[in-house]
């Protein structure tokens, strides 16, 4: 299914992050200068950008991995940058995060990392609950034969699998996806899209994605804004990127 | 040359002060309401019952080495009979507390740095902070907890085995019942022989957990860093457990238990 083809999100629906003015430096670098965007219900929203452009660092913010040098940061309702620890820990459980590297934790099996999220904020009492849920989200991503192996033992698109049933068993109502398909052949990168799709009407969630292919882009956002010297540069559809004629913009599609 | 010293001492500073706030840290968040107890339990299970093996075949060796070398010695001044209660005291206030602690600086304080360091590295520790779950509390306060709570109980084990150890050491000349050895051991061990050591094995397991986490929290720059955190885990704790035994001598010779 082509996203951007797909019928365009009504803006009168409730929005969930908006981010005004983010600056973010490491030294002398000076990453993001004033990015702003904004993320609706329902809505696909791609950061696109070189490597290096600070795309990552962008998310990392949104859920506190990274404190931004100033600027305003919204999710749903709440001033992210001015919560205490405790608020920011029941923010961060409606937030899920896909990482790059899945960042599975290597000394439990596939099942205790599903469980893990579980066990800690008691979102299931019985141990019945909980293998449900597991059952489920490992359903959802077509691993259920996977329960009792360990990460090591899982091919990279595998483990991007279980990382996204990770982020899901907790129901978040956002997920931000760190370069979802990067490190993967192109037949599975475009089968982790589709089950981003498939996911995202499943369990009825916003996202966030970052990445530099152009081909994600095609399949799974809604919008793209295109992240350039640390500021919006152009912000569309990607029928209106790849139609485009300026310069930054061809660059990215010169290789598709 | 001034330059490096300079950068040297500034290095030194900055690891220190940024230890310290560790370990700040660690104390704003050791008593917890959401306690991690079903970590630390795992933790001291991993921290304490599988050092033992090492611990127990150290402190054999270490008895029984020192038993036979002084043996000849203290034979030169017709002090042979002193041998049960000079090996007692010398393990009991000394050697089990530093070498115990020395061995669970290699085992755990390095296994503790590589391990939170391969989770720092590859993004573990974040997916652990994003799922709302604190990462400090559940990795680092829980291990630093187990060693403190740990190698207390290794070094006890550790003294018990050393001399027993000694009792063989004996017996390989003489023929020395247990009994006998027994008593004469205790008729020389003190509470202030006992207690300071006891404490002071508290603070060494304490430095053993709280430089094997911040090592690893602190690890950057992949693979290596991994390497280099594991590796000066060991360094630096076995350095603060020397610094820390300096620090109790003078304690225990200022309150008169020397």
């Amino acid at each position: 299914m082509d996203a951007a083809a797909s019928p365009s999100i009504d803006r009168k629906v409730e929005r969930v992050i908006s981010i005004r003015d983010l600056h973010v430096s490491f030294g002398s670098n000076h990453v993001l200068r004033g990015f702003n965007l904004d993320l609706y219900r329902g809505e696909n929203v791609m950061v696109l950008g070189k490597s290096g452009s600070g795309k990552s660092v962008l998310i990392k913010c949104v859920v506190r991995l990274q404190e931004p040098d100033s600027g305003h940061i919204d999710v749903l309702g709440q001033d992210v940058l001015a919560l205490d620890q405790e608020e920011l820990d029941r923010l961060r459980v409606k937030i899920g995060f896909l990482f790059q590297s899945s960042a599975l934790y290597d000394s439990m099996t596939v099942q205790e990392n599903l469980e893990f999220p579980l066990r800690r904020h008691w979102i299931t009492t019985t141990p019945e609950e909980t293998d449900a849920l597991v059952d489920e989200v490992l359903t959802a991503v077509g691993l259920a034969h996977t329960r009792k192996l360990y990460p090591s033992e899982l091919s990279g698109g595998m483990r991007r699998r279980i990382g996204l049933a990770r982020t899901l068993i907790l129901k978040p109502e956002i997920v931000l996806y760190d370069e979802p398909t990067t490190g993967l052949d192109p037949i599975t990168g475009k089968e982790i899209v589709e089950l981003i799709l498939e996911l995202q009407r499943q369990y009825n969630t916003s996202s966030i994605i970052i990445s530099h292919d152009l081909h994600v882009a095609k399949l799974a956002a809604n919008r793209i804004a295109l992240l350039h010297e640390g500021r919006n540069y152009m912000e569309g559809s990607y029928h209106l990127f790849r139609d485009s004629e300026d310069e930054v913009v061809k660059r990215f599609f010169v290789f598709m | 040359m001034e330059g490096k010293v300079g950068s040297g001492i500034r290095a030194f500073l900055h690891e220190t002060g940024e230890l310290s706030a560790f370990a700040a840290r660690f104390f704003r968040n050791a008593f917890h309401r959401r306690f991690e107890w079903r970590e630390l339990i795992r933790q001291c299970t991993l921290n304490g019952a599988l050092s033992l093996p090492l611990v127990a075949v150290t402190a054999f060796i270490m008895g029984l080495v020192l038993t036979v070398q002084s043996r000849p010695t203290l034979a030169r001044f017709g002090a042979e009979s002193m041998l049960p209660a000079m090996v007692a005291i010398s393990v009991v206030r000394e050697i089990a507390p530093v070498i115990t602690a020395l061995i669970c600086a290699g085992k755990i304080g390095s296994s503790m740095g590589a391990e939170l360091g391969s989770m720092k590295v590859t993004e573990q520790i974040d997916a652990m902070e994003v799922s709302g779950t604190n990462p400090f509390r559940y990795l680092a306060v829980t291990r630093i907890w187990s060693t403190t709570l740990m190698l207390p109980v290794l070094v006890v084990l550790a003294d018990g085995i050393a001399i027993w150890a000694s009792w063989v050491g004996v017996n390989i000349k003489d023929t020395v019942t247990w009994d006998l050895f027994y008593r004469q051991v205790f008729e020389s061990l003190e509470y202030s022989d006992f207690i300071p050591a006891f404490i002071k094995s508290y603070f060494f397991g304490f430095a053993i957990g709280l430089v094997g986490c911040y090592k690893g929290f602190t690890t950057s720059k992949g693979t290596e860093g991994v390497g280099r955190s594991a590796h000066s885990a060991v360094v630096v704790a076995s350095l603060l457990i020397f610094i820390l035994d300096l620090i109790a001598v003078q304690v225990t010779d200022l309150m008169g238990l020397n």
